[in-house]
């Protein structure tokens, strides 16, 4: 267990040690240009520097907003179109090819549009955070409905289940599995979706942030919030992670 | 073993006259069962063997109530087939217990599906669970058994509501040789003291006559009756007279049986 825990964490932070040191080595010697990629030394310094500013964490609690926001109401539609598609094959033939046509079109490219709708403040970004993280949710709830056997289902019809009984107590867990996958990738979606919207037009956000720091040519404090971004994905990943494995007991290696 | 066999539901009757069953396809009608006639009694073990295709499983959907038939009568228990009748026990080629919940919660499935649940459920599924030899696996998740631990909570929660009928569609094909074997004589052996009519669909010959009084061969395409053998090897049944001179020639009648059929197809 303990030798486990020792290779499974020891190891990648040895190897993200061994890159820190080679790129602040190289730095050091000269050989990247700062401008282009600041030393990690240079990025620390830039992070110490944010954390004391007001508005660092002004924009930080803005964008946490609007991807949690865009995730709740990208999440809790999925779940509710993708259960309908999965339980009704007329909601399916209808609404299914819409959504998969609407899968494969870039999405970002509504954030402009989205922003002539909502206007600069949060509502736009939580719209764009949602309808990126909308789509796998529906498709993976659907997988998930799908993956539920037909021996299953003819086990609960030998039971004499009630079509209400057939999903609280098959469907919906036989399919929950694979949703959370979606959801997973939903939360991941989200941060993205905020961030990009906050790029194309913004007030307040780590995406603003980002673009303001490079245009001053901060370049060293934007790879510090690009990083920070970074964390706060794996932290919201980290939280899922857990929620899944609360809810998902019988997801078993 | 300390469970009660004595007030168990008694078997039920099947009786099946002339019945016949087409499923429609891509490629048009494709007809699986012809005028099928059959009288079950009471507490009989039959079963059915024939190769693929012979309609054997469909046969046990249609005494189910899962499956519609196209003509014919069927009666089982004197009432017509449907489905989520409480005296039917079904159990399936794969144990499909619900890996969200634990061995007892799978085997309570079908009270609470059923709405019958109380005080008395838990004393029930701890006598099921002993029935089958899972006392000690009670709490454990169904991932955590083997293929024929999973089995036999599947049997359990066949027997839950203590149906005077149990149909088994190919319940042990999935197990190797060994554990087959061993739960073949366990559940001949049980449902002898339980005195159920029991229907199994299975493709061992030899898993037929160790377990079964009466044998149906089918022949395919459609699935029609070719073969009614009884089987008179002494109950209860041991693993050892799977080497005994009776239950070769059992083997070989059915055998010849279900082969006469295939040469006809030939000619």
């Amino acid at each position: 267990m303990t030798k486990s825990v020792l290779y499974r964490v020891g190891l990648p932070t040895l190897v993200g040690i061994s890159i820190i040191g080679l790129w602040q080595l190289m730095s050091a010697l000269g050989a990247i240009n700062p401008i282009m990629i600041p030393s990690p030394w240079d990025i620390s310094v830039g992070f110490s520097e944010l954390v004391t500013r007001g508005y660092f964490w002004q924009a930080t609690w803005v964008t946490l907003q609007e991807t949690l926001y865009g995730f709740a109401i990208g999440v809790s539609l999925g779940l509710i179109i993708g259960a309908l598609t999965g339980t009704f094959p007329m909601f399916r033939t209808a609404i299914y090819p819409f959504v998969i046509a609407f899968q494969n079109t870039p999405r970002v490219a509504l954030a402009p549009i989205f922003l002539t709708w909502f206007g600069f403040g949060i509502t736009s970004k939580v719209v764009m955070a949602a309808v990126i993280c909308f789509f796998p949710v529906v498709i993976n709830t659907v997988a998930g409905m799908a993956s539920v056997g037909d021996n299953a289902k003819m086990l609960f019809r030998s039971l004499g289940a009630s079509r209400a009984q057939m999903f609280f107590r098959l469907t919906l867990p036989g399919a929950s599995a694979v949703a959370f996958a979606g959801i997973k990738t939903a939360l991941t979606l989200a941060l993205l979706g905020a961030i990009v919207a906050e790029f194309v037009g913004g007030s307040v956000g780590l995406g603003v942030l980002i673009k303001e720091l490079n245009f001053q040519l901060e370049v060293a404090k934007g790879f510090a919030v690009v990083l920070f971004l970074a964390v706060i994905g794996l932290v919201l990943y980290g939280l899922i992670e857990l929620l899944e494995r609360f809810l998902i007991t019988w997801k078993h290696d | 073993m300390s469970v009660n066999y004595n007030n168990t539901a008694a078997g039920e009757t099947i009786s099946l006259a002339a019945v016949s069953k087409t499923y429609m396809t891509a490629k048009g009608p494709l007809p699986v069962l012809r005028d099928i006639d059959l009288e079950v009694k009471a507490g009989e073990f039959v079963s059915f063997v024939g190769p693929s295709g012979c309609g054997k499983s469909t046969l046990l959907k249609i005494i189910a109530g899962l499956v519609s038939y196209d003509t014919g009568n069927v009666s089982v228990g004197g009432e017509a087939p449907r489905e989520g009748r409480e005296d039917i026990g079904f159990m399936l080629q794969q144990s499909v217990l619900m890996p969200w919940l634990n061995v007892s919660k799978n085997v309570e499935l079908p009270f609470a599906i059923s709405g019958r649940r109380d005080g008395n459920t838990a004393k029930r599924v701890a006598d099921l669970l002993e029935l089958v030899s899972l006392t000690p696996v009670a709490k454990l998740n169904p991932w955590e058994l083997s293929g024929g631990m999973q089995q036999r909570v599947a049997l359990a929660r066949a027997l839950a509501l203590d149906p005077g009928i149990m149909l088994m569609d190919e319940p042990f094909s999935a197990l190797d040789e060994f554990k087959r074997e061993f739960l073949n004589i366990e559940v001949a052996q049980m449902a002898d003291k339980l005195g159920k009519t029991t229907l199994l669909v299975t493709h061992s010959i030899g898993e037929a006559v160790l377990m079964s009084d009466r044998i149906i061969a089918l022949g395919a395409n459609p699935g029609r009756v070719v073969g009614d053998i009884k089987v008179d090897l002494e109950r209860p049944r041991r693993a050892d007279m799977v080497g005994s001179d009776r239950y070769q020639q059992l083997s070989n009648e059915v055998r010849a049986a279900l082969a006469s059929d295939l040469e006809g197809e030939k000619q």
